[in-house]
């Protein structure tokens, strides 16, 4: 499970203080997908970063599993599967070479990798050009690839940042049915997007991320009722509009709904 | 060992990183096509320059000699003049003459290889010669700039006596520029018509033609140390080029391995996984010394076929030419050079968010090491002690005097020295920066946290802190003990500046680094009491009573294993070139030094302040990483190298004795957690040690008997003792205690 709380995080660019990400909490439970959703530069990958233990908040933490992120981050990013938008190959190694490069990564046993390796191929159809080099890949194979290196440790948290930007309709349809595979085998998966069409087929639960601060969470349903509007992209509009007008909108309690 | 890291998954790592780089065509294009291309073209670029030296000698024959006086110019050109007619007359000598030159320098092994004149190039006609005539001061410059060929320092007319009577005999003494190809044409032409009027006078002496001259003439030639001509120089290029190609082999890996990850998008998925960083790096960085190796070794391989075969290797760099014997030292000091260099690359490239980015950083700091280099190309550029610490420069005119083959020992052990350290600074450097930027989402803070005060404090230095700070003390240090012998302090001053240096390198310095890098200095330096939190009084002076006892049975015996151990290196030694007199000397000018000033400043100074840095920051930085048998070993080697620089010398001989204190020290400050038991064995080892120089021959020979240079046996074996018993006394003293030093 995924516990932030209270995470605060500023930066200083060129002298200016900028609050990327501004008290946020909110919870993500075993099985559950949950979307963080947000406009480009919401304070996003800050959170991911947190949560990684690669940037230590200023005030609040993460805990995953009840390990705080910021005491023990080397075992905390061995929990974790991450794969995002700008995810790459490498183009001198085989498929199966950098597959096996990252469970070394992992500290995933030779033998046990070599296996999960065989696995992950037939289930993300990687045999066909196992042992091509990455370089000779089609874009639709590379984001095969890439999935199949989010799972070669096969991590209890899997961290998806933007997966869908770039891809085409196949390709963000490999990305969905991946989210599934996810779920179904018990998996804290945390979606960052801004693509609220996506997050609205796969997500049990949504967080709308604003300029760093959380301004609504729970389910599509809560949302609907709560707003008064049907779909995602609506419901953003009007919170992005009303924080942009006055005050930001009340948030419900995080515990409420994550008992839910 | 870290659970993400074994030493089979670290090889596997490299085993990627290299396989990564060997496959790329780009790496592979500098690696074997580039010594292929630039070598046959750097071949035909030199030999035209070698011709084109020895051409300028021919075509211009007029040779201008110096002389002191408008007399010896007279004779001179007489005596030119008669060679002359001698030549004219289609005169052949008959006679080999033996007496000519028996050089005061090395002439007759540089520039003379046939002392016989046998295989002297014939001469159809005498070459002119001009005389210039100034002072003896003006001659001497004159010769050393190039403008003149050759100067006549001496030439007179001695009466030697001979069976049928009394001969006058010319007596000529001439100073030339040694290795520079005209002086040495003149000196030949000159002592070619010597020889020929010396055959000619005998020829006509034995046909009974009586002749005004001089029969005989003696030639005695030195060779002034000019050896920076043309030739040195073109040898100064060859390990720039040699130098510059390892760069180039190394530019592309560090790129494309570091700001290529980025670029590639591969650096967020690296930095997300548990590895160390520090992992990540070192295979990176071994990949890339390994590429820039290979492509040093093609390109010295091909440097060696280039210079071998083509004839040049002994116009440029002397009688024997690229030998093996070069080729197999300048290897290493390429792989040393190679190692720094990448580190370098690697902490540059780090920073670069692409590639693009990462060119524009290495465009000028490519450009900025050609400027030491062109240095090294500049005639009388010596390597001195001080050059051995600049990096870049000091490898270039290490590997330039090995291949003219004049190494020295202060500035190679500086050069190689250094350049390992300044490798090690960089490459911590390099690994902090590495995947920074992509983790602190873009701010631009992670140069300057490198250096700023950090925010947490914490307990011990780690490795890394101390390579950075080795990279700084170093130099420093370097440069210290060079220069108590350049201000020339006498006596007690000099003993009291060397103690002021000690105290400030080695005690304030690191004191000072450690409060700024928030690093807990009482835990550190280990300023405890080396007794148990809480103990009763009795127990606390207990144990410092076995302390002080196992300490002072320990300094017993080690001052004469230390002994011993500097009689094993002796021969290496400065003492062992000094002859009797100057020894004698030394000895008086030391025992004019009082007993107090010898002990202040060579034993209880010197303790202190080593004692703090190796046995409290060395010592703890390699505990912070490795188990306390390898931190003591790596302290105590790091001890003893730092004992072999003194000055402008090297002391090999002090190497093994220091290493023994080093770890009989580390294991006191181990075993106790306490740094005051090793200053008090410190300063009793040293005081020990002066205390017995300053007894003479005559009073060791009560003690040792006859063998005064070695201690008695039995001594020794009382020695022996005495060190087994402290090792125990000092064991059994510290044992059960609990407190945090434990883990230091």
């Amino acid at each position: 499970m995924i516990s932030a709380e209270n995470l605060t995080k500023q930066f200083n660019v060129r002298g200016v203080p900028l609050v990327a990400v501004n008290n946020l909490s909110f919870r993500v439970s075993n099985g559950e997908v949950y979307g963080l959703l947000g406009p480009n530069g919401a304070g996003k990958t800050t959170t991911l970063r947190m949560i990684m233990g690669l940037l230590e908040p200023d005030s609040g933490y993460v805990e995953i599993g009840g390990v705080r992120s910021t005491h023990k981050s080397t075992d905390i990013r061995g929990q974790l599967g991450l794969i995002s938008t700008n995810d790459g190959v490498y183009p001198w190694l085989s498929v199966r070479e950098m597959l096996m490069y990252f469970a070394d990564l992992y500290a995933v046993d030779q033998s046990l990798a070599r296996e999960r390796l065989e696995e992950l191929a037939n289930l993300l159809d990687l045999g066909g050009f196992i042992d091509q080099r990455c370089s000779t890949l089609s874009t639709g194979q590379k984001q095969r690839v890439t999935l199949a290196r989010g799972l070669m440790h096969d991590p209890p948290v899997m961290l998806l940042d933007e997966p869908t930007r770039g891809l085409d309709v196949v390709g963000s349809q490999a990305i969905f049915r991946f989210i599934d595979l996810l779920k179904l085998r018990g998996k804290v998966v945390l979606l960052s997007t801004h693509r609220l069409d996506e997050a609205e087929r796969v997500c049990d639960r949504f967080g709308l991320l604003h300029r760093g601060s959380l301004q609504f969470e729970g389910t599509l349903c809560e949302l609907q009722q709560a707003t008064g509007k049907k779909h995602l992209v609506d419901m953003f509009i009007a919170f992005i509009n009303a924080s942009e007008n006055s005050h930001p909108v009340a948030i419900p309690s995080n515990e409420q709904s994550t008992e839910a | 060992m870290n659970k993400y890291l074994s030493n089979g998954r670290l090889w596997r790592l490299c085993q990627k990183e290299l396989r990564e780089s060997l496959r790329d065509r780009r790496t592979l294009f500098t690696l074997v096509l580039m010594p292929i291309l630039v070598y046959p073209l750097l071949s035909m670029a030199l030999q035209r320059l070698v011709i084109g030296s020895v051409t300028k000698t021919k075509a211009d024959p007029v040779f201008v000699i110096g002389a002191e006086s408008e007399d010896t110019a007279n004779q001179l050109q007489g005596m030119l003049a008669e060679a002359r007619l001698a030549m004219d007359r289609g005169f052949v000598s008959p006679i080999t003459i033996t007496r000519t030159a028996e050089p005061k320098s090395s002439e007759a092994a540089k520039s003379t290889p046939d002392p016989d004149g046998s295989n002297q190039p014939g001469l159809d006609q005498l070459p002119k010669f001009d005389v210039f005539i100034s002072d003896q001061e003006t001659l001497s410059k004159a010769l050393r700039d190039g403008r003149l060929d050759l100067v006549i320092t001496r030439m007179n007319i001695e009466q030697v006596q001979l069976e049928r009577g009394t001969v006058p005999v010319y007596e000529i003494l001439a100073e030339f520029r040694q290795n520079d190809s005209r002086s040495e044409a003149a000196l030949s032409v000159f002592r070619l018509a010597t020889q020929m009027i010396n055959d000619f006078q005998a020829e006509m002496i034995r046909k009974g033609v009586d002749r005004k001259l001089p029969v005989a003439m003696t030639f005695n030639a030195t060779g002034i140390a000019e050896r920076e001509d043309l030739s040195a120089s073109i040898a100064g290029v060859i390990p720039l080029v040699l130098i510059l190609m390892t760069i180039t082999g190394a530019v592309y890996p560090a790129i494309d391995l570091t700001a290529g990850e980025r670029e590639r998008g591969t650096m967020e998925a690296l930095i997300a996984t548990p590895a160390p960083r520090f992992a990540l790096l070192f295979s990176k960085y071994v990949a890339v010394v390994t590429v820039a190796v290979l492509t040093a070794l093609a390109n010295l391989f091909a440097t060696w076929m280039t210079l071998s075969f083509g004839g040049l290797g002994q116009a440029l760099l002397g009688k024997n030419g690229f030998s093996v014997w070069v080729f197999v030292q300048i290897l290493p000091l390429l792989v040393i050079f190679a190692s720094f260099f990448s580190a370098i690359l690697l902490a540059l490239c780090s920073f670069a968010r692409s590639f693009k980015e990462a060119q524009a950083y290495l465009i000028p700091v490519m450009l900025l090491s050609l400027g030491p280099g062109l240095v090294t190309l500049m005639p009388n550029v010596q390597f001195t002690s001080l050059l051995g610490i600049v990096p870049l420069v000091n490898i270039l005119l290490l590997s330039r005097d090995i291949m003219t083959g004049q190494s020295s020992m202060v500035p190679a052990f500086a050069a190689v020295f250094s350049t390992i350290i300044y490798a090690c600074a960089t490459l911590v450097v390099a690994a902090r920066l590495f995947g920074a930027e992509a983790a602190t989402s873009g701010s631009q803070e992670s140069w300057w946290e490198l250096f700023s005060r950090p925010k947490k404090s914490q307990m011990l230095p780690d490795a890394g802190e101390l390579a950075i700070y080795l990279a700084v003390l170093f130099p420093m240090f370097f440069v210290a003990s060079n220069l108590g012998g350049m201000i020339e302090l006498k006596g007690s001053w000099a003993l009291f500046f060397n103690a002021a240096i000690l105290f400030l390198l080695f005690l304030l310095m690191p004191l000072t680094y450690s409060w700024y890098r928030r690093i807990d200095i009482p835990t550190t330096f280990r300023l405890g009491q080396g007794t148990g939190v809480g103990e009763p009084l009795w127990i606390r002076v207990g144990r410092w009573v076995g302390y002080v006892i196992g300490v002072v049975l320990l300094s017993a015996g080690l001052w004469m294993v230390a002994f011993e151990a500097y009689l094993l290196l002796e021969s290496w030694s400065l003492a062992a070139q000094l002859t009797e007199a100057d020894k004698q000397k030394l000895k008086a000018d030391f025992l004019a030094v009082p007993f107090l000033v010898v002990f202040l400043t060579g034993a209880l100074a010197p303790a202190i302040a080593e004692e703090f840095f190796f046995r409290g920051f060395v010592l703890s930085a390699f505990r912070s990483k490795l188990s306390a048998y390898r931190s003591v070993l790596f302290s105590s080697l790091l001890f003893g190298l730092f004992h072999v620089i003194a000055g402008s010398v090297l002391s090999i001989e002090k190497l093994l004795p220091t290493i023994i204190l080093g770890l009989a020290i580390g294991y006191v400050a181990i075993q106790t957690g306490s740094l005051w038991p090793g200053i008090l064995l410190h300063t009793l080892h040293n005081g020990l040690i002066f205390g017995m120089s300053r007894f003479t021959e005559q009073d060791l020979a009560k003690w040792f008997g006859d063998d005064t240079k070695h201690i008695p046996i039995s001594w020794l074996c009382g020695g022996g003792l005495a060190i087994a018993f402290g090792i125990a006394l000092v064991f059994v003293s510290s044992q059960r205690k609990r407190f945090h030093e434990d883990v230091i």
